[in-house]
């Protein structure tokens, strides 16, 4: 296998090709739970088609083999010749499996081996209806009448030269190569689509089904999709069919014997795209006429009408001409776009939609980020400056950021769903190897948030549910001992709160028992007996998250090696988010992660310790209260204050920041105290500035590291404070 | 780049470099000029805690943060006032903008490749680590810096291991 093909479409086919694997897991779920559904089905043997193209165009022949055989299965399943079954659904996502393996190697730019026979050899057997010949038949035969249109649509674009024959579309398409089959294939696709509802049922027969004797298994499936996609569209025809057909669609159609399948289903999307942007309402005749003008042979459109023995030919046949000029109205914008039209063949906003690189948006962003700070210091300036206009056009500046860095956010945001869709398959095909009986429920899929929250967001999220599934939900044995339903529960949920995204994840499960917990905690020595005997419940179920804790005996694959929910813990934590746990024994667990909506501004609280800016990130701090020495107390040399009546430890942030010679004033300053997880602890700094929103800039290779510093920025008055990290300036100067 | 080459060759082997120079106590230091990117008067330097002590802290660089590190430090030399002649000078060595702090800074000036000696032993071993080579020039010795030594991965290392 090679690479040698175009960097920049291998790199589209991954981008277009990852997204609709990622849907298809999805769908594939989706489709186990309504077997019947018609547009799932499609969706999914279009998904499979679009990717058996691309990897087709890349050569990629051992993944094209098992798409093409994944995507014959569905084909006959939505054609109602075969159901659903689980073995069937096994073997569907034991392909997708290998094809989602295949489609990682190609990434990694790996050989490919050639999927496993025998699954191959059954996807086979799967993709033969119970009776074929006669259900083949029908399709050609319903195909015909979409196919008649053909010769005109090539002739005017192509002006081939035998205009005369057009009356035996038939002759004309033995006489074609199977390539040009495929383009016409395509264009009526569009062309069928178009015009098709009026015109749909079948006329003419026989003279397209002669020709089209010899076409392959994968030629029908474009002529059903064709008839798929007809009805799909047939209402809105292309009625604002553009005044002059221009040279794009031209040149397309006249390559065709060199343009590849690719090619041609960009093409289709572009007469779909065609016939589904204009005006719906446009009468049907009149767009038919316009064509007629324009191409250059209208006789023989005429004329093949007549021709054909089916009555109500010629109104189609007109019609049919139309859309090959129609898609001219806009060629080059549906092209870039045909793998979102695909992925969503029937929603028309996929085409306003465009494909940034994220580093561009993080270009964006960064600027968008200076020029907050530039406001901010302009903000600081203007109030010092009593001038009425300065301070209005300040203030119009103030908005218009503001909004900029909204809208900038926005294009960053992406729906949760992107997280959530993997996890029916993941639920799906643990519960089965568990043996256990699992309902996922998503909610709130549609929240939006940061791209990069959203990745970081991943693996964290599939590890609790995981652990839901695993250590959550009881065997469905057990539920009903129990008196539950056999069928546990798993709520995936997700909503914005202000600037915060909660997310939950709820099991009705088991539930957690606080005193196992601490006898697990003290055996592992995570913790001691009298501090397990003061621990409240909600601190008890806390512990899960302490290294090395783990309540699974045994190691098995799923989880239980104790490694993960500390692992989670601290990802939330680098995510400036927190994570809770409520559980009752019996009644089931719930999580609650609390995040942020973006990484890229954080809001803060300024402090200054000796003469330097800090900033604390504002979502641990609790409270701030005023420093008094009498209200402290030394226990166990460690100073503590009672704040509402619980001792909390106390740390001159001045004795941890400051450099060289330390004269610290102990009985000035406030102290702010920060929560963290369920832990206080005040810091005293020496003044207090506010509240400010920051960029967070990290520092670079030669500070990254820095024990206590989570960055740095830029403050309003230009100049510049540093970041800190809580948790770990606290493991790094806090120990004694 | 290459054509300049071609003609030097055609000189007689001996490629022409620029450095900017810069004093450091009594000696003149230099550094390659495509290597530097800007010269900053003294501005106002954050120092970051738990940070190594030749890491005089972090500027602000047009909504930039920039580390930048002590050169005096870093040669083993002691401490010094910052006058009005001291400068920061931006440098970009491995993709990584660095600040450096030097006392003041003099010219820019040519060198042919056959005028830089390899580097005898000067100063203390601590500098000798990050000297590319020297020049004489009318009397006086040009210290030619290899700055990619200058930030090397022993320090990466030892950042790292903090």
């Amino acid at each position: 296998m090679s690479f040698d093909v175009d960097e920049d479409i291998l790199q589209d086919f991954l981008v277009e090709a990852g997204e609709i694997l990622e849907q298809l897991q999805e769908q594939l779920v989706d489709l186990e739970n309504n077997p019947e559904d018609k547009d799932l089905l499609n969706a999914i043997f279009r998904g499979y088609h679009t990717v058996k193209g691309g990897a087709g165009f890349l050569s990629l022949t051992e993944l094209v083999e098992i798409c093409h055989g994944a995507e014959n299965v569905f084909d006959v399943m939505r054609n109602g010749q075969r159901s659903l079954t689980p073995e069937l659904m096994d073997t569907i996502l034991q392909a997708t499996d290998v094809v989602v393996e295949m489609f990682e190697k190609v990434k990694m730019r790996e050989p490919l081996e050639p999927a496993d026979a025998t699954l191959v050899e059954v996807l086979h057997k799967l993709s033969n209806p119970e009776v074929p010949g006669e259900n083949i038949f029908a399709d050609v035969e319903s195909a015909a009448p979409v196919a008649e249109p053909e010769p005109e649509v090539i002739e005017e674009t192509f002006e081939l030269e035998d205009d005369d024959d057009t009356g035996s579309p038939s002759e004309l398409i033995e006489e074609i190569t199977e390539d040009e089959f495929e383009a016409l294939l395509d264009e009526l696709h569009g062309t069928g689509s178009a015009p098709g509802a009026k015109a749909a049922p079948a006329p003419s027969a026989a003279p397209a089904a002669s020709g089209n004797e010899d076409i392959t298994d994968d030629e029908f499936e474009a002529l059903l999709d064709e008839l798929h996609g007809k009805g799909q569209f047939g209402g809105e025809s292309a009625a604002s069919a553009p005044p002059q057909p221009t040279a794009p669609a031209a040149a397309a159609t006249t390559d065709s014997d060199e343009i590849s399948d690719d090619e041609f289903e960009a093409l289709l999307d572009q007469l779909h795209g065609a016939g589904k942007g204009p005006g719906a309402d446009a009468p049907a005749e009149k767009p038919a006429e316009k064509p007629r003008v324009k191409v250059e042979n209208p006789a023989p459109v005429a004329a093949a009408p007549e021709k054909k023995p089916a009555a109500p030919a010629p109104k189609p046949e007109p019609q049919a001409a139309k859309p090959a000029p129609a898609p001219v109205a806009k060629p080059a914008e549906p092209a870039a776009k045909k793998d979102e039209k695909k992925a969503a063949a029937a929603a028309p906003q996929a085409e306003t939609t465009v494909r940034v690189d994220t580093r561009r948006l993080d270009q964006i962003m960064n600027m968008v980020g200076e020029l907050v700070l530039v406001r901010n210091r302009l903000l600081s300036l203007g109030i010092s400056v009593n001038d009425e206009s300065m301070s209005k056009a300040i203030a119009n500046l103030d908005v218009v950021t503001g909004d900029l860095q909204g809208a900038v956010m926005q294009t960053r945001m992406q729906p949760i769903k992107k997280v959530f869709g993997r996890f029916p398959r993941v639920v799906r095909d643990l519960a089965r190897s568990l043996k256990k009986e699992i309902t996922l429920e998503l909610e709130g899929e549609e929240t939006d948030l940061d791209k990069n929250l959203v990745e970081a967001l991943a693996d964290p999220l599939v590890h609790l549910v995981r652990n839901s599934v695993d250590h959550g939900i009881e065997m469905p044995d057990e539920r009903q001992a129990s008196g539950k339903a056999r069928m546990g529960t798993v709520k995936l949920s997700a909503s914005q709160e202000g600037d915060h995204i909660l997310l939950v994840i709820e099991d009705d499960g088991k539930g957690m028992d606080p005193e196992k917990l601490k006898d697990i905690a003290i055996s592992r020595g995570v913790l001691d007996a009298d501090a397990a005997a003061r621990m409240s419940d909600v601190e008890a179920f806390n512990l899960i998250f302490a290294p090395g804790f783990s309540t699974k005996t045994e190691i098995s694959d799923i989880s239980g090696r104790g490694v993960g929910m500390d692992v989670v813990k601290t990802k939330i934590n680098q995510l400036n988010g927190s994570i809770n746990i409520d559980s009752q024994l019996g009644r089931g667990t719930r999580l609650e992660i609390k995040v942020p909506l973006t990484l890229a501004i954080l809001p803060t609280l300024m402090i200054v310790v000796g003469k330097q800016t800090f900033a604390l990130p504002l979502g641990a701090v609790s409270e701030i209260i005023n420093m008094d020495i009498k209200k402290t107390n030394t226990v166990d040399g460690q100073l503590t204050m009672i704040v509402r009546s619980k001792a909390i430890p106390l740390f001159f942030l001045g004795e941890w920041l400051i450099r060289g010679p330390k004269n610290i004033e102990r009985d000035k300053g406030h102290v702010v105290v920060v929560q963290m997880g369920t832990k206080q602890v005040g810091f005293v700094v020496d003044a207090l500035i506010g509240q400010e929103e920051v960029v967070i800039k990290p520092l670079d290779a030669l500070l990254q590291g820095t024990p206590g510093m989570a960055g740095a920025t830029i403050t309003s008055d230009g100049g510049i404070a540093l970041i800190l990290d809580i948790p770990s300036l606290l493991k790094r100067y806090a120990r004694k | 780049m290459s054509d300049d080459r071609n003609n030097n060759a055609g000189k007689g082997d001996d490629q022409v470099l620029q450095w900017v120079t810069y004093r450091l106590g009594d000696e003149t230091y230099g550094i390659n000029v495509m290597q530097v990117q800007e010269v900053l008067r003294y501005s106002e330097i954050a120092p970051v805690p738990g940070a190594p002590d030749y890491v005089l802290g972090i500027i602000n660089l047009r909504g930039n943060v920039v580390t930048v590190i002590d050169t005096r430090a870093r040669f083993g030399l002691p401490p010094e006032e910052v006058t009005d002649n001291t400068r920061v000078v931006i440098i970009e060595s491995d993709e990584q903008v660095v600040g450096i702090l030097v006392d003041s800074v003099a010219e820019v000036v040519y060198l042919k490749s056959s005028e830089i000696d390899s580097a005898p032993n000067v100063g203390t071993e601590e500098s000798a680590k990050f000297i590319q080579g020297v020049s004489n020039r009318d009397g006086e010795l040009l210290i030619l810096v290899d700055l990619n030594k200058l930030l090397s991965d022993d320090e990466w290392d030892e950042l790292s291991s903090l």
